[in-house]
């Protein structure tokens, strides 16, 4: 039998050793293709705890009773896009930025007056122990929050904060990661990758905005409100998955929430949570309802200046 | 959703192009020898003729050479209008005659006369109006004497031991219908007795030569053993008479053999006495075919081939599965109709859709590089067998033959697209006008043989 098929088993195998070299050479691109437009798997994470270690080690800050803050600006921010990239994606239909969208120039402008004026970047963990009224802070304390996990908060907010020597926070959707890097397209909604959130993850807190609840029902109520409350906890659940075990903080989309959603909050683990409503953070600040000021494309440096609490010397 | 719909009909093709190359391999031993049987069952050539004046003489070069004696010849003259009739009353010196006698089941156009040779007593030629190719070969079975029918085209040069090899394969008498060997007659060099492969020919008849040697050595052969062959080429046929009349005949159409070969697997399906009835390749009844050998004759023959596959797609469409049973419906719908015709129109967008969008680039050259492969590999292995089938190519010519096989997949073998493509936007453009195909003499060349043999040799 062997002997007979000799040479057509050679052959046989001769031909599946290249058929298999071929399958695999293209096994990558085809199953990235095939991913596309998939959501990020349930039980896979980020593998970025190593690199994370750097926000749980809390600064001591040796601040005279003069200079420490009595209260703290958290900014929020969503897409930071280079100028000439602006597309009709970025514009409203009368030719303004969207709100969500800040121009590149403006936001480097902001981070070179927040260097200026010898801000500091607190960690979560620092914002944290100041509400808890662990820790005294510097008066120039601030706190930089990027929703949504857009990807060019990796080409473009993450080197600018690294020059600065600044920390952000990003609240990720975590389903719309992508697990394959692609090339870098601001005209579309293109979220950060896998790679994108290791190789940031010097600069960058990641933190949940849900893994696939960032979404209004028919009737425009935010999932986490209108959703039963055991599938908005298994949302949750999952981001924290991706998230390797990270129950640091939570954002809700749209800043929506409920009185079960924070019992659910505590339930999970997370240490904080914040909302979207645009005050200042105190010491003995609701954890789970801490406030965030958000900066809008159309706004000039000396609103921004007033949002951080330069014009009235009162940080 | 595109994409997952490509990729799951590419796993097909994979599986298809898989089977067509180890299943050939391992099932064709090394020099296969035909066996010869001493008992000779009757056979009744059926050779239709319409305008065949300038190749109708071939097909005589053939018969006379045929190593077999229990058979008979029946030329059926579809109401020519050239003269091809004078021509075969002259070299067959036919006269008239009556003791042909019709079994009168499947009904054809009028009979105006029917002849005898003189020459050679195993020849006999019906003259009828004309009615289309199943009209003749149905009236050819009509007046078929003996037990089995075998279909031959005009331009179509038998084997001396051709029909041998369909007297063994129907020695099993549970094989009903099969399929002979096709092989392009430009393709051999010498005299019918020890035709010798030559591979020096023009690309289009290169291109040609491997696609039947494909299709008939590795498709045909993995079909048949899966009982699943789709088409029994109209070329060169072999069917137990009594299913021809158990299925009615032919039916007219451009597509007719394809159409008796699905009717045959549906007899073995619907009819009790065909339970167990197979139907076969045999690769040892060769026959020689002329091949077009310019483009647009070519593409007038490939056309017609794919109008008579749409067509009998609409014909057969209640058929599939419960008429034709789960593995025809399978090989036909899934490799022939999905792959083979459908999947074409998509392939044709993928460079149109790497122009609007080019993330997915890679995989297109993913697919065409696996198809490229795999039609190499296919071809490679069309080589071998054929050589364990006796065509042995001479290094000289086989070198011609392996450096082909690359051009050829990225060059001719697209043609093909083409084909698929304007074939089937003609079937649904002008559906209900049928002509009857004008067959285009493209054989000048080759010089009418000498019918001057000793008539008591046939």
């Amino acid at each position: 039998m062997i002997r007979k098929h000799l040479f057509n088993i050679i052959f046989t195998v001769i031909f599946l050793g290249l058929f298999s070299l071929i399958i695999n050479l293209y096994y990558d691109d085809v199953s990235r293709a095939l991913y596309e437009n998939e959501i990020f798997p349930a039980d896979k994470g980020f593998d970025i705890l190593a690199c994370q270690n750097w926000r749980n080690e809390m600064r001591q800050f040796h601040v005279s009773d003069e200079d420490k803050a009595k209260q703290v600006t958290v900014l929020m921010y969503h897409r930071v896009i280079e100028e000439d990239q602006i597309d009709d994606i970025h514009l409203e239909t009368s030719g303004d930025l969207v709100s969500t969208v800040m121009l590149k120039s403006e936001f480097d402008m902001q981070m070179q007056l927040l260097k200026n004026e010898g801000f500091t970047t607190l960690t979560l963990k620092e914002l944290e122990a100041f509400i808890e009224g662990k820790i005294d802070v510097p008066k120039h304390s601030i706190v930089l929050t990027f929703d949504d996990g857009f990807k060019d908060n990796a080409v473009e907010v993450a080197p600018i904060l690294r020059e600065h020597g600044f920390t952000g926070v990003s609240f990720v959707i975590t389903g719309v990661v992508n697990l394959y890097d692609a090339k870098y397209e601001p005209g579309k909604y293109q979220y950060l990758s896998v790679e994108d959130i290791q190789n940031t993850c010097d600069v960058f807190e990641f933190e949940s905005h849900t893994y696939n609840f960032h979404k209004r029902m028919d009737d425009h109520t935010p999932y986490l409100i209108g959703k039963p409350d055991e599938l908005v906890r298994k949302d949750l659940e999952t981001s924290i998955i991706n998230l390797d075990g990270n129950t640091q903080a939570f954002a809700s989309p749209y800043g929506a929430f409920d009185e079960n959603n924070i019992q659910l909050f505590q339930k999970l683990g997370f240490n904080m949570a914040f909302t979207v409503v645009p005050e200042t953070v105190r010491p003995g600040t609701d954890i789970y309802q801490i406030p965030r000021k958000e900066v809008y494309p159309h706004e000039t440096i000396i609103d921004f200046k007033e949002k951080i609490g330069l014009q009235d010397g009162d940080t | 959703m595109l994409l997952k719909i490509t990729l799951v009909l590419f796993l097909f093709y994979i599986f298809f192009q898989l089977l067509y190359i180890l299943y050939p391999l391992y099932a064709v031993s090394k020099k296969q020898k035909a066996t010869r049987l001493n008992q000779e069952k009757g056979i009744t050539v059926i050779i239709p003729a319409y305008n065949e004046e300038k190749i109708i003489l071939n097909c005589l070069e053939g018969i006379v050479n045929l190593q077999y004696h229990n058979y008979e010849i029946i030329f059926v003259n579809d109401g020519s209008n050239d003269n091809t009739l004078a021509i075969l009353k002259k070299h067959l010196d036919l006269r008239p005659t009556f003791q042909k006698l019709p079994a009168v089941k499947i009904p054809h156009q009028e009979i105006k006369d029917i002849y005898h040779s003189e020459l050679f007593p195993k020849i006999y030629l019906i003259d009828k109006v004309n009615g289309g190719k199943a009209d003749a070969l149905n009236t050819g079975t009509e007046y078929a004497a003996k037990e089995i029918v075998v279909t031959l085209d005009a331009d179509s040069i038998l084997d001396p031991n051709a029909l041998n090899a369909i007297n063994t394969t129907f020695a099993d008498k549970d094989i009903i219908a099969a399929g002979g060997m096709v092989q392009i007659k430009q393709g051999f060099l010498g005299s019918i007795l020890k035709p010798k492969p030559t591979f020096k020919l023009k690309g289009i008849i290169r291109y040609q030569i491997v696609q039947y040697m494909t299709a008939f050595y590795l498709h045909k052969l993995t079909q048949a053993k899966l009982n699943s062959i789709i088409v029994i080429a109209g070329a060169f046929g072999a069917f137990r008479k009594q299913a021809l009349f158990d299925v009615n005949g032919y039916r007219k159409t451009v597509g007719e053999d394809m159409d008796i070969t699905l009717k045959m697997h549906r007899l073995i399906k619907t009819n009790k006495n065909y339970r167990n009835s197979k139907l076969a390749f045999i690769p040892h009844a060769i026959c020689y075919t002329e091949c077009p050998e310019s483009f647009s004759e070519l593409y007038k023959q490939r056309i017609r081939w794919q109008k008579a596959f749409v067509d009998c797609v609409f014909y057969f469409k209640k058929s599939f599965f419960r008429q034709l049973g789960f593995r025809l419906s399978f090989f036909f719908i899934f490799e022939s109709l999905l792959l083979g015709t459908l999947n074409v129109f998509p392939i044709m967008l993928i460079p149109i859709a790497l122009i609007i969008n080019s993330n997915h680039y890679m995989v297109a050259v993913a697919l065409f590089s696996v198809t490229i492969f795999l039609s190499i590999y296919q071809s490679i292995v069309t080589i071998i067998v054929g050589e364990r089938f006796g065509i042995i190519y001479s290094n000289k010519h086989l070198k011609k033959l392996i450096v082909f096989i690359p051009f050829e997949t990225i060059t001719y073998r697209l043609m093909g697209l083409l084909f698929v493509i304007t074939g089937t936007f003609m079937y649904f453009r002008n559906k209900d006008s049928w002509h009857v195909s004008k067959r285009v003499g493209n054989s000048q060349h080759s010089i009418p043989i000498e019918v001057r043999q000793d008539k008591h040799a046939i």
